[in-house]
């Protein structure tokens, strides 16, 4: 028999179970108990946590899957996304989802498994079988108010959309099986490195994989120009699902790109391969990442498209990182995308709790809130400042050292050109601070938050504070993660 | 390029056998069309009304998990084929896997698709 380790694939196989257990006992208990469920449901997370620390760090099933710090430091990112998610969805459960509680629940526990296996995926096959299991669940999470035109919309949308780009990753995946003749991404990088050294021919092909693995993942990342599903589906889906999409499943397409780019295709990097050479080809989609997700954003009045432009936005800096193809760059991508899960999942916090009390989206009816509402303002306030890049937050320390490894690399104009559009950003994330502090009051709001939601919001805010002013363990712990790949 | 040129030269006679063929069949079938002959095809029946009727949802159901349980029998043949020799992992590994599939079933049950309304 041959040596499976299945001692590294308990947490994944925990979860799944409990996924199971979640939709069965709702099942059972005729859905008496929605706040009962959503307990359970983070608890389950939490213990995956537990035994992701207890059993780690190896390789098990011939390589298709390791746990490597890599995986170890996006996992930690994924439970952290689910777990907020879960947190703020009590109220929408309780109000406007009867029927189908347990489902809801276990549908992004397998989601978070998908993302669990893809981060750990040592070759091809497994990679984009994790990617499919990341995506599959959450088609049917954005669809998931079925009376609501816009949402099923939205899921259907995201299925048409994620179903094409799945078909085009994975041509590009059959093509570069087809040069390297392994599906294994180590292999695949000595494969390629040789036949490149020892024939002529295969430059339209390489590249032509790039193109489609390059489309494919940029799809699930919303990076331009690939991004036009995502306002919609963002806006449509319900919102701690489209909190989800935009850390949980925007960090799986990051370690995905990093496993096929950073370490498979490491050898076309660099801007000597002209013109096989990826390095170039995503510092422009960066830039344009960067360009047109800040300036859309400048004109949404809902509050849900102004973040989901915001997040193609902030994926363009995140590219920036990833192009230096270093150290520092792997290692504050890791840093910034865990920086990006407490602003963005407390932002969207905000959001659903403001919607689940008014029913509303739209940034003018968040006119005059930190008088009723002070506590949850502040953090709203706080959550932005952070995405905007602002000092002492976490994340002015993430852009940092993202535009630190892009000079590093020598991409000078993009970390210009982030410095120029992030600053364009500063106007749309203070629009909303403005609206809440300073328009004239509106009377009506009153905020009632749900026990789990004030946990999920009290975690963002530590988050963001505590690794603003003291980033190190973290950071090291990401600069750890680029020992896999050799830097 | 050279291992390429095979492929495209394969794709072409690969196209053109199919362009071929229904040059033939033009060449020699004879041409006789009727008011019958060009009617939608629906099991030698004459078709009724519209296609675009309302079918029960539950047809759609049932469909769904026959093919669950379809595909799970063609995974167990080859499983059952080579059970000589893959032992009690295999066997194991099988029960988790139907195991997997009989909770969906519970899950129908639980949730009253399988009753005929």
């Amino acid at each position: 028999m041959p040596d499976y380790n299945l001692r590294l694939i308990i947490p994944e196989i925990f979860l799944f179970l409990w996924a199971l257990f979640i939709i069965a006992f709702d099942l059972g208990t005729k859905r008496k108990n929605p706040k009962l469920i959503g307990y359970l449901t983070m608890g389950g997370i939490a213990a995956t946590a537990v035994l992701l620390y207890l059993y780690h760090g190896g390789i098990s099933f011939n390589n298709m899957f390791k746990s490597d710090p890599l995986a170890l430091f996006f996992k930690v990112i994924f439970l952290g996304s689910a777990f907020m998610a879960v947190g703020s969805s009590f109220d929408i459960i309780a109000q406007k989802i009867k029927n189908h509680r347990g489902e809801f629940f276990g549908l992004v526990l397998f989601s978070t498994v998908g993302m669990m296996f893809l981060a750990s995926a040592g070759e091809l096959i497994s990679l984009y079988i994790g990617l499919e299991l990341t995506t599959i669940p959450l088609f049917i999470l954005a669809a998931y108010y079925k009376d609501d035109r816009i949402s099923v919309e939205a899921g259907l949308k995201y299925l048409v959309i994620g179903a094409f780009s799945s078909a085009i990753l994975l041509y590009g995946l059959s093509l570069l099986y087809g040069l390297s003749g392994t599906t294994d991404i180590v292999m695949m990088k000595i494969n390629l490195a040789l036949l490149y050294l020892n024939t002529n021919g295969i430059g339209w092909a390489l590249l032509m994989a790039i193109v489609m693995v390059l489309a494919g993942i940029g799809f699930k990342l919303a990076l331009v120009p690939f991004h036009m599903w995502a306002p919609d589906v963002y806006q449509g889906a319900p919102t701690p699902i489209t909190a989800l999409l935009s850390v949980g499943s925007k960090a799986a397409g990051v370690v995905a790109f990093m496993r096929i780019f950073i370490d498979g295709l490491y050898g076309f990097a660099d801007a000597v391969m002209f013109p096989l050479d990826w390095g170039n080809i995503v510092a422009v989609l960066a830039a344009a990442a960067m360009i047109l997700g800040n300036i859309s954003a400048l004109r949404q009045k809902n509050i849900k498209r102004m973040l989901a432009y915001s997040s193609i936005a902030q994926i363009g800096y995140v590219m920036v990182g990833m192009v230096a193809v270093s150290e520092l760059g792997v290692g504050s991508v890791g840093y910034y995308m865990f920086i990006y899960l407490f602003a963005n999942m407390g932002a969207f916090a905000v959001a659903t709790i403001f919607n689940d009390n008014t029913g509303s989206d739209s940034i003018a009816s968040y006119a005059g809130l930190s008088k009723s509402s002070p506590m949850i303002s502040a953090f709203m306030a706080i959550f932005l400042l952070s995405l905007a890049g602002i000092p002492p937050l976490a994340g002015f320390a993430a852009k940092f050292f993202v535009f630190a490894a892009g000079i590093q690399a020598g991409y000078t104009w993009l970390v210009i050109l982030a410095l120029l559009t992030a600053v364009v950003s500063l106007y749309y994330y203070a629009n909303v601070i403005k609206m809440m502090y300073f328009a004239p009051d509106n009377p009506t709001i009153k905020l009632n938050t749900p026990l789990s939601a004030n946990i999920v919001l009290i975690i963002g805010v530590a988050g963001l504070i505590i690794f603003g002013v003291y980033p190190e363990p973290i950071l090291n712990f990401a600069l750890d993660t680029a020992r896999v790949f050799g830097f | 390029m050279d291992q390429y040129l095979s492929v495209l030269i394969f794709l072409l006679v690969g196209v053109g056998i199919v362009l071929f063929t229904f040059f033939i069949a033009r060449l020699i079938r004879p041409h006789n069309p009727y008011k019958e002959k060009n009617q939608t095809y629906e099991c030698a029946e004459a078709p009724v009304g519209n296609s675009w009727v309302k079918f029960n949802n539950h047809f759609y159901i049932f469909a769904l998990i026959f093919v669950v349980f379809d595909v799970e029998a063609v995974f167990l043949f080859p499983w059952a084929v080579a059970f000589g020799q893959l032992g009690l992992f295999a066997l194991v590994e099988m029960i988790i896997f139907i195991a997997i599939l009989v909770f969906g079933l519970y899950y129908a049950w639980k949730k009253g698709v399988l009753k005929w309304v």
